[in-house]
């Protein structure tokens, strides 16, 4: 004997005002919410992915990070932060490619930190950088002071600096930055005024084009010494006035991930949300 | 191969030439091709096409004035060795801002046309070595010269001859020893200063994650390379230092991490080419930093 067949309306009265939802937020719900609120378009191919972790873990706080050193992973798990978005991945390549390193007992140990500890490790690289403006690029101008100079609202990585020389330029950015190793090609009293940035790693032709045009000096990460270094100390050597400074990748992209922290907790309320450094990888000699 | 030399052809063509006198050595109609063809025959390993090792710009029958070896084509190398008279480039790196040295997209770039008419109007020959001079048997032609300029030959390993036992001393001494040897302004270090240092691993110049992970991974203290990338090697010895080991990296910048096999090379070539001028351009370090601004690059054309 069928049952009687409950109407939708039926069904709905059944329910009760449902509470607003207080449970755990799982990594994926959060990483979607930022990725929508990016505006990025998909590109067909991106390296923004969850790397290590279960996308399904209870999120209780969020790291941004440059780079998901072992160091940062430590300081986010003591903060009880473990959904990391990091610039550039936990696996040491571009892509996360682990076919080579699977017996790595460095790379294992990494892992086992990882599941121990509940982390979930996401890639926020190409959406970070694609969203308009550039978040990265955003964040480094804010926190150098630089908003005010840029050429036009539309682009952060473009500015008109008031005149200084290449060498006060670098020493500035050693210091705002707590950069050490900095590395800069050119005459130190080279007059700027006009900068153009490439946050992260200038590849070669876009490194060239920029050196090509009306700016002074380009400041980066880093670049091969082979292909945009050569090309810059060639355009000196042929007396164009252009210098060409190197951060190294961390200090070039730190505090746009600084940035992402502030610009998460815009939207993201559940959950604490803080920037966590990566720690340096190097030192000099004096 | 066609145009490979034999060894005895090389050395008795050149006895015949040298017994002529130094008239007709000096008025040598030697060409870029015929210096190419003893390179080859000297190397010690099999010639194989496919890599970057080419002529860049000029040609193989163009007459050869004198011989610059150095580390890359860069348009300071250029000027010196126009200034020197020395027009064929033996050059480890590129000339064109590219390993392949590739044109397609930098044919309308004004600093290649400039670049190439500097090379044109001083008949200059550019001769990418890269490939053959680290395949040189029976050792690397880069890791001996810099082993050579470190005094570091007699600590080579036997089985793994990019491994050096070198006397007892620390990672800060190494930086040091390494920046007053090399002259590097800007060298950077991974790692314990005080790290006990016996045994290094050599990947002079690029290192990718792979060989470089292995290399770190293996029984060397350290690991010295030129240049790698931040978030693949470096990173990977962040982390391995982070973790515990007790291991270091040094990274000395690609130019001054091999530039010194380009020295060696050009004592090799002294060894087979005896009608013209043969000499080892240095070059500059690319780069300062803030405690020691610099500038190096000639300006003047």
């Amino acid at each position: 004997m069928a049952d009687q067949p409950v109407t939708l309306a039926q069904r709905t009265a059944d329910f009760r005002a449902l509470p607003p939802h207080s449970g755990p937020i799982m990594a994926l719900q959060f990483i979607t919410r930022i990725l929508d609120k990016t505006g990025a378009p998909n590109r067909g191919k991106t390296i923004d992915h969850v790397s290590a972790g279960d996308p399904t873990t209870a999120i209780t706080g969020i790291a941004t990070m440059a780079l998901a050193s072992m160091e940062g992973l430590k300081r986010a798990a003591a903060a009880g932060r473990n959904l990391i978005l990091s610039y550039d991945p936990p696996f040491w390549s571009g892509n996360d490619d682990l076919d080579r390193i699977e017996g790595n007992s460095l790379f294992l140990e990494k892992r086992d930190f990882i599941r121990a500890h509940n982390l979930v490790c996401f890639n926020l690289h190409d959406h970070w950088r694609d969203r308009a403006p550039d978040g990265v690029a955003v964040g480094m101008a804010k926190a150098l002071g630089w908003t005010q100079y840029q050429a036009d609202a539309g682009n952060p990585a473009m500015l008109h600096l008031p005149p200084t020389s290449l060498e006060s330029l670098a020493r500035d950015l050693q210091s705002q930055l707590d950069d050490p190793t900095i590395r800069v090609v050119g005459d130190p009293k080279l007059e700027v005024r006009s900068v153009g940035a490439m946050w992260g790693t200038a590849d070669q032709m876009p490194a060239i084009k920029l050196l090509n045009s009306a700016v002074d000096v380009v400041i980066t990460g880093y670049a091969r010494e082979w292909e945009a270094v050569e090309y810059a100390q060639d355009m000196i050597a042929n007396g164009q006035k252009k210098g060409l400074i190197l951060l190294g990748e961390v200090a070039s992209v730190d505090l746009g991930m600084k940035y992402c922290a502030e610009w998460i907790s815009s939207f993201i309320t559940e959950v604490p949300i803080e920037f966590i450094g990566s720690g340096k990888a190097y030192w000099s000699v004096g | 191969m066609e145009d490979r030399f034999s060894r005895r052809s090389v050395l008795s063509g050149t006895a015949a030439l040298l017994a002529a006198g130094p008239a007709l050595a000096q008025k040598s109609t030697l060409t870029a091709g015929e210096v190419l063809s003893r390179m080859r025959g000297q190397i010690g390993t099999e010639w194989r096409e496919g890599g970057v090792d080419r002529i860049i710009a000029g040609s193989a029958d163009m007459p050869v004035r004198g011989i610059a070896t150095t580390m890359m084509a860069t348009f300071d190398a250029l000027k010196a060795a126009a200034a020197q008279n020395l027009n064929l480039i033996i050059t480890h790196e590129p000339t064109y801002w590219s390993h392949q040295d590739r044109l397609d997209q930098l044919q309308d770039d004004p600093l290649y046309q400039r670049k190439l008419r500097y090379i044109q109007d001083h008949q200059l020959i550019v001769y990418h070595f890269h490939d053959h001079w680290h395949a040189k048997q029976p050792v690397d032609g880069i890791n001996y010269g810099m082993a050579r300029k470190m005094g570091w030959t007699s600590y080579r390993d036997a089985a793994t001859p990019r491994l050096y036992r070198i006397p007892p001393a620390t990672l800060g001494d190494l930086m040091r020893a390494f920046q007053a040897k090399l002259k590097d302004r800007t060298l950077r270090a991974v790692g314990d200063p005080a790290l006990p240092v016996s045994k290094v691993m050599t990947s002079w110049g690029n290192c990718s994650s792979f060989p470089g992970i292995p290399f770190l991974d293996g029984e060397a203290d350290i690991l010295v390379i030129g240049e790698a990338q931040d978030w693949d090697l470096i990173s990977y010895a962040q982390d391995l230092v982070a973790a515990g080991r007790k291991k270091g990296l040094i990274v000395l910048g690609h130019v001054l991490s091999e530039q010194w096999g380009m020295d060696f090379c050009a004592d090799w070539l002294k060894g087979f080419v005896k009608e013209v001028p043969v000499r080892f351009l240095p070059l500059i370090e690319p780069y300062w930093n803030p405690a020691r601004p610099v500038f190096e690059i000639n300006t003047k054309i």
